[in-house]
């Protein structure tokens, strides 16, 4: 097998607070739909922050909700932790699309499983220290430890699917789904794989966790209103949503995919990851560190800046996030950056931390493959310093696009970017 | 593309032995335990009241206490050894080389004992007493992300977790940002702090911890008849990984090569290897092809040996089958039987003991290793070390969920 084959997208899915399925989520996206809503499964009373992107069940949502029966038996529920179900889920409708099911020795070692988390199984750890505190630790369940370990969501897709080949879970906070895509890719060009199930793994929102986002006013406090809280790039913006999901990727090289008679949907042409070594929790103002992740991606993809079409932001809709990614790709792009429509994702689902990068590369691929660039919601007023730019807002737009760049920055200072392109 | 060589030039730890590289592989040498009972709460209620915990640790001489108040036990453990391996290796950071240096410090779990201290808070006082630093303070990519920072390592900044295998893995995909030319150095390695309540409570229940309350220095016996379950430990391990020519070009202390990486997943369940272990000689093998050496050049394995009954019995097995007729000539030891069971941190402290192992050419004992398991008939170096010739080493790591990795370090 030739390693340096093209490496392309065979299989996606999504599960999200748009709901579930990539053709799904896509019209819902490109409707300019919202799935921010009020938080309903605990009480948040006494909380300044009410809203978030969550997941609709099949009841709440009987066309794209989630039916957690059809993943998982009540049983076996019980051992993990919802990221896990998510995770389960998208891995379901990915690798049914790509067609990849391994069953001799030898493609089942040839297949790894990447799935990024920015905290795992958050909600079991605090929801275990409450047990423990009432009712005392005798009464901890024994799938405790597996259910909260960030590396089980990857763990329980290749127990199910047979995977035996390189296990991982990056856990870089917000840039976690597009390092594991990173690194499935490596895992390809060096021979230690032949397919790679990628992408991230999110579901932590609980007491604590917007608690904590809240105490460093990183989230939005627009609950009366929760469709119109996240507003990246806006003027009235007012911090990020939490959201939660999980967007998984099958890769493999092109030829691969062609012995197989797999359909290929579009190339993974350029990778790049890189450190600010600047602030734990916010980037440098002249966007450096994130301008060197987008460089090295156009570096392997063999492309100038002015031949990317569309960007995909990081752009969470926290005014200092916004700014530094603005500054970087000003910095990497110059004058043709405002002949680049830019779309902020994150306005529809609000930011899956971890997984934010597993949803937004499957966007990015969509609108590649559908030539629609999808909305920035909320869009009202652009910030004057982004006045210039084409910031896509409010409804989506048809346009024939062939590279698109894919943003993933997190606290620690790390950024990564992918760029996916039309066959 | 030709691959570049990957050799190890900086080494720093927190252990259950003591809080330099030094200090811990006396221990490691001698055969000492670090198991004693728990202190820092309260556990009248547990099954399970001792651990491997780190002792007597500070971060003064390493970075500001004030700035270490708002940080997890385990990034504070990381941070250490991330800057003692730093000043070992001699390295000096600079405007022209720094966007050629990077960090890939994981964590098995991270910032559990904050997380449950938050959890305990929002109970108690409500939502709005949670502090600002709590997120940066708890989640796992924050030792990367710190160490970058305070170095200015502008290169690949990577944090994996992948639970007991996550030391391991953080080191090979280290090795393999330096093989592929991204990065002349890398820091990389494991930090766990999880002797806390839930932690302890969480492994408890899933009944794999040794109930041995009586006589902690004897509770991690790996491969012994009377093994029970293994024991908590708590630290960190760093290794400074730099391209060969790099190395020599500024005259560094080479302390070993890191040849070969492979890695594989059981795809079996969530907690245990299949019994043939074929997960984890998938692995081993995946290292020793990725290292092109033949496999009687092995001449010691630091094994994962948790000391639980399944795990050991499968990964001597694993073993058999990988060296074949070379089992009879390779020294098999468990250092978990001193130090515990580092989780997340555990594949980077037994790479560090790996490599010093053929620096001194000495093979670490098991200790408590009194009657071998059935089939467990290698040389497992019972009780005391032996003293060998050491070409290259062997060092596993096997983790929840079924994940599986393996190191070769090799003289130079």
């Amino acid at each position: 097998m030739n390693v340096n084959s093209p490496i392309v997208i065979t299989g996606m899915g999504i599960v999200s607070p748009l709901g579930c399925g990539v053709d799904a989520v896509w019209r819902r996206l490109t409707a300019a739909e919202s799935g921010v809503r009020l938080i309903e499964h605990f009480d948040t009373e006494d909380f300044p922050v009410r809203i978030a992107g969550m997941v609709p069940s099949r009841d709440q949502d009987g066309e794209a909700g989630l039916d957690e029966a059809s993943v998982i038996s009540p049983k076996e529920r019980k051992k993990m932790d919802r990221f896990t179900v998510y995770a389960l889920a998208a891995a379901q409708e990915a690798l049914a699309q790509a067609g990849w099911a391994p069953e001799s020795e030898r493609d089942q070692a040839g297949s790894a499983t990447l799935i990024g988390s920015g905290i795992g199984g958050f909600p079991t750890i605090t929801q275990a220290q409450t047990t423990m505190n009432q009712r005392g630790y005798k009464r901890l369940s024994p799938f405790t430890v597996p259910a909260f370990l960030a590396n089980l969501a990857a763990g329980n897709v290749s127990i199910r699917h047979g995977f035996k080949g390189p296990m991982g879970c990056p856990v870089t906070a917000c840039a976690a789904g597009l390092q594991a895509i990173g690194d499935g890719m490596r895992l390809i060009r060096s021979g230690e794989a032949e397919v790679a199930l990628v992408g991230g793994a999110e579901a932590c929102v609980d007491p604590l966790s917007l608690a904590s986002f809240h105490a460093m006013k990183a989230l939005s406090t627009r609950n009366e209103s929760p469709s119109e809280a996240s507003r990246p790039f806006d003027r009235d913006r007012d911090g990020f949503v939490m959201g939660e999901g999980a967007g998984l990727l099958v890769i493999e090289t092109l030829e691969h995919a062609q012995a197989r008679g797999a359909t290929p949907l579009a190339v993974i042409n350029g990778y790049g990851t890189s450190a600010d070594a600047h602030h734990i929790t916010s980037g440098p103002e002249d966007g450096s560190g994130a301008a060197r992740a987008i460089e090295r991606a156009l570096k392997m993809a063999g492309l100038n800046p002015e031949d990317i079409d569309h960007i995909n932001a990081h752009a969470t809709s926290t005014p200092v996030g916004d700014r530094a990614e603005m500054a970087s790709l000003r910095r990497v792009f110059g004058e043709h950056l405002r002949g680049i429509p830019i779309s902020a994702t994150k306005s529809a689902t609000g930011h899956l931390l971890g997984a934010a990068g597993g949803i937004e590369s499957v966007f990015s691929v969509m609108a590649q493959r559908s030539a629609t660039l999808p909305p920035t919601l909320n869009l009202n007023q652009a910030d004057e310093a982004l006045a210039d730019l084409d910031l896509v807002p409010k409804t989506a737009r048809q346009r024939a696009l062939k590279h698109v760049l894919c943003n993933g920055f997190g606290f620690g200072g790390v950024n990564a970017s992918l760029i996916v392109s039309g066959l | 593309m030709s691959r570049k060589r990957v050799v190890v030039t900086g080494l720093g730890m927190v252990s259950p032995l003591g809080n330099t590289v030094a200090d811990s592989w006396r221990g490691i040498v001698n055969g000492v335990s670090g198991a004693a009972p728990i202190t820092h709460f309260d556990t009248s209620a547990f099954t399970t009241r001792f651990s491997a915990s780190v002792k007597d640790f500070s971060v003064e001489g390493y970075y500001p206490a004030k700035d270490a108040r708002k940080m997890d036990p385990f990034i504070q453990f990381g941070m250490v050894a991330g800057i003692q391996a730093m000043r070992d290796s001699g390295l000096e950071v600079n405007e022209s080389n720094s966007h050629r240096m990077g960090v890939s410090i994981g964590s098995g779990i991270g910032g559990i004992g904050s997380i449950e201290d938050g959890a305990m808070l929002i109970e108690h006082k409500g939502p709005r007493r949670i502090s600002p630093f709590f997120v940066p303070g708890a989640i796992i990519n924050m030792i990367s992300g710190n160490l970058s920072i305070m170095y200015g390592l502008r290169g690949p900044n990577i944090a994996i977790t992948t639970a007991c295998t996550t030391g391991t893995h953080s080191i090979g995909y280290a090795a393999r940002s330096i093989m592929h030319g991204e990065c002349d150095a890398m820091l990389a390695g494991g930090a766990e702090m999880a002797t806390t309540p839930v932690g302890l409570g969480g492994f408890a229940a899933a009944r794999a911890l040794s109930t041995r309350n009586d006589d902690p220095k004897a509770a991690s016996r790996p491969w012994d008849k009377d093994r029970d379950g293994f024991v908590l430990g708590d630290g960190a391990g760093v290794l400074v990984l730099e391209e060969y020519e790099h190395a020599k070009a500024r005259g560094a202390n080479i302390y070993a090569e890191l040849v070969g990486f492979g890695m594989s997943g059981d795809a079996y369940h969530m907690t245990s290897p299949p019994a043939d272990g074929s997960g984890a000689a998938l692995s081993m093998r995946n290292a020793i092809n990725d290292a092109s050496i033949p496999v009687d050049s092995i001449s010691y394995i630091n094994a994962h040996g948790t000391s639980t009954q399944a795990g050991d019995r499968a990964e001597c097995q694993a073993v058999k089958t990988i060296m074949g007729s070379a089992v009879d000539q390779v020294a098999v030891s468990s250092t978990k039987s001193m130090i515990g069971h580092l989780l997340g941190a555990a594949g980077a402290v037994e790479a560090i003991f790996s490599v010093l192992a053929i620096r001194d050419q000495v093979a670490p004992p098991t200790i408590n290793l009194d009657n071998p398991d059935e089939g467990c008939d290698i040389n497992l170096v019972p009780n005391t070390a032996q003293e060998r010739p050491i070409d290259a080493v062997l060092s596993n790591s096997f983790g929840f969920g079924g994940t599986n990795g393996s190191l070769v370090f090799r003289k130079v």
